[in-house]
């Protein structure tokens, strides 16, 4: 803990965890089948756990909020939920959870949805919103949960000292922070020891610090200890700073599904390739009559979007074009988040260019 | 379901709403039984020390704290999406109805002592106080059967609470709604010989059928259901609040 805990605003003085994740002996072992058979110490979940959503579709009124949304979240690796603010992407999470009903669709945690997990919780830990009884110290919150779990209580301290809060739990939860409230809403979700993670915008109210912290404790639970983890966010740069793959949505649609280098490097023919040539005016002639779309050629500079630098190298050496710099542009991701979630025609269908 | 009913417990017991829920429950027991006590044998006032009247009707005041049972139930359930904890708990227990019937069962427990505890607090200062003022009542025969009947109408109005809960959600307006429901619309159709017919079923109705051998209002004959009828009635309509809570538990959106 860091000094003057005692002493600072229960605002930044937190305090440091433990190593993350150190207390947390995952391990894999055969489920067991009834919540009242748990052992305690013991985990009973399969291992690495796959999450498929296929087809959830949701509407409140005339409002379609989630439209026939598909994506898969694998094990071992962060899959940050990407989309500007009313995309869907927690009324996805919610009904992939059960607490909401889908109108169509199904969402699995290794093939069984979440109401029908023999063991849910240990399954699968979300975290949703920061919520808890003002009244209720953190840490009876917790031993809460480890009751009606059928977990030792003694997990509650436990996961206390993981999240960096052994301190603040016996405080009353009303007089937490905000970034102490997702601290003890992201320790409830790891009670069970889960083999997923679901985190709906855990950064908010996270000090710099903080958000450095958690980054850094998906990272050990997604890499190191395999788990699976997902993580929606409105905010592109956090997850740069933290996904390994993202699925974005705007608007209740699927936008893009895949890993953030191929996003970044346009290889799914999303971003602009640069290509510089002492004969930019040629190259532009080849490549607009190709059925490429670029813009004007600025000096040796030639900007073509939505191919991939492959595709543009193929042409030019077909052409006999000299090259001198072929790249795909990588600054651009928040320009593309920004055009993928912008409005309805701009991310109806990439555009094909010449494929 | 054991753990489930354990982990209520843990919600109840670790934040102070019962303990002053509890304090209330018995000074307005207490409270009313000192009054009545006090001021039987007064013209106008209740019948005089000694007689069974006097007595029953002192003991009975017990099942005034009902109101206050109620309240718990309703806080008991609707806390859950006041406090939107109704996320990690069905996130824990995804069989929602499992967390609607370990509620009930939980609390239908808790009123217990809590009934206990309220009774004895009306029987000893009926006793000490009546005692005092010449004739100690028995608390044995037609008086035990009161206090027991006012204990049962308290566990029974904690359930009826966390099936109203259940059905309403939002805590203000559960708490309020069954107030005015109880102090208002209910004394309302029971002072008319009119509607008398209708209060008889009411919980309302039920519940002094149960544990009151007062009549009506001058001019108007209550003719209450026989004390187990009210308190069958009562019950029933417990199981009816539970089912119903149940059911839109499990069917709404947790939001």
């Amino acid at each position: 803990m860091c000094p003057g805990s005692r002493s600072g605003s229960p605002d930044t003085r937190v305090g440091m965890p433990a190593a993350p994740g150190r207390a947390l002996g995952w391990t894999r072992r055969p489920a067991d089948d009834e919540e009242s058979a748990i052992q305690p110490g013991s985990s009973p979940h399969r291992g690495p756990v796959r999450v498929e959503v296929r087809g959830l579709t949701k509407s409140f009124g005339a409002v379609r909020a989630v439209d026939d949304l598909s994506f898969t979240v694998e094990p071992g690796s962060i899959t940050g939920f990407l989309g500007p603010n009313g995309a869907g992407k927690t009324t996805t999470l919610r009904m992939a959870l059960g607490l909401e009903r889908p109108d169509a669709g199904t969402a699995t945690f290794d093939g069984v949805p979440y109401p029908a997990l023999p063991a849910p919780v240990r399954t699968v830990g979300a975290v949703l919103e920061t919520a808890f009884h003002p009244a209720r110290s953190g840490r009876n919150h917790l031993r809460v949960y480890c009751r009606a779990a059928g977990l030792p209580p003694s997990r509650a301290d436990e996961v206390l000292a993981q999240v960096g809060l052994a301190e603040a739990g016996r405080r009353r939860a009303g007089g937490y922070s905000l970034g102490m409230r997702q601290r003890l809403a992201l320790a409830t979700a790891l009670l069970g020891d889960p083999a997923v993670l679901v985190l709906d915008e855990p950064a908010n109210g996270l000090d710099p610090e903080g958000i450095h912290w958690l980054r850094g404790f998906l990272r050990h639970l997604a890499h190191d200890q395999g788990r699976t983890v997902l993580v929606s966010s409105h905010l592109l740069a956090e997850m740069e700073q933290t996904a390994d793959r993202v699925v974005i949505v705007g608007a209740g649609q699927l936008v893009r599904e895949g890993s953030l280098a191929e996003l970044r490097s346009g290889a799914q023919g999303s971003g602009a390739v640069l290509a510089r040539s002492p004969e930019a005016g040629r190259l532009a002639e080849v490549l607009g009559a190709a059925g490429f779309t670029l813009v004007p050629p600025d000096d040796d500079l030639v900007t073509v979007t939505g191919t991939t630098p492959a595709a543009v190298g193929a042409q030019a050496f077909r052409a006999g074009v000299e090259l001198h710099e072929l790249r795909a542009e990588t600054s651009g991701l928040e320009e593309l988040y920004f055009r993928l979630t912008a409005g309805q025609e701009q991310y109806a269908a990439p555009q094909g260019g010449a494929r | 379901m054991t753990a489930l009913v354990r982990a209520e417990w843990t919600k109840l017991f670790t934040t102070r709403v019962w303990i002053g829920l509890l304090a209330g429950a018995c000074l307005l027991a207490g409270g009313s039984a000192a009054l009545v006590t006090g001021l039987a044998g007064q013209p106008g006032g209740p019948p005089p020390v000694g007689t069974a009247q006097f007595e029953q009707l002192a003991l009975a005041v017990a099942s005034n704290a009902a109101v206050l049972s109620l309240i718990l139930g309703i806080i008991g359930m609707t806390q859950e999406y006041r406090h939107r904890t109704a996320t990690p708990t069905f996130l824990t227990t995804p069989r929602r109805g499992r967390v609607v019937v370990a509620k009930l069962l939980a609390y239908g427990l808790a009123g217990v002592p809590f009934a206990l505890l309220v009774t004895a607090v009306t029987a000893t200062v009926v006793t000490v106080y009546a005692g005092a003022r010449g004739a100690a009542p028995s608390l044995t025969g037609d008086n035990l059967q009161v206090l027991v009947f006012a204990g049962l109408a308290i566990v029974v109005y904690t359930v009826i609470g966390v099936g109203l809960g259940a059905l309403m959600r939002n805590q203000v307006g559960a708490i309020v709604g069954a107030l005015v429901y109880l102090y208002v619309v209910e004394p309302l159709l029971s002072s008319f010989q009119a509607t008398v017919d209708v209060f008889r079923w009411l919980p309302g109705g039920a519940l002094r059928a149960l544990t009151t051998t007062a009549g009506g209002p001058p001019g108007v004959t209550l003719d209450l259901l026989e004390r187990w009828q009210g308190g069958l009635l009562l019950l029933g309509y417990g199981l009816v609040a539970a089912v119903l809570g149940t059911l839109l538990a499990v069917r709404r959106d947790v939001v």
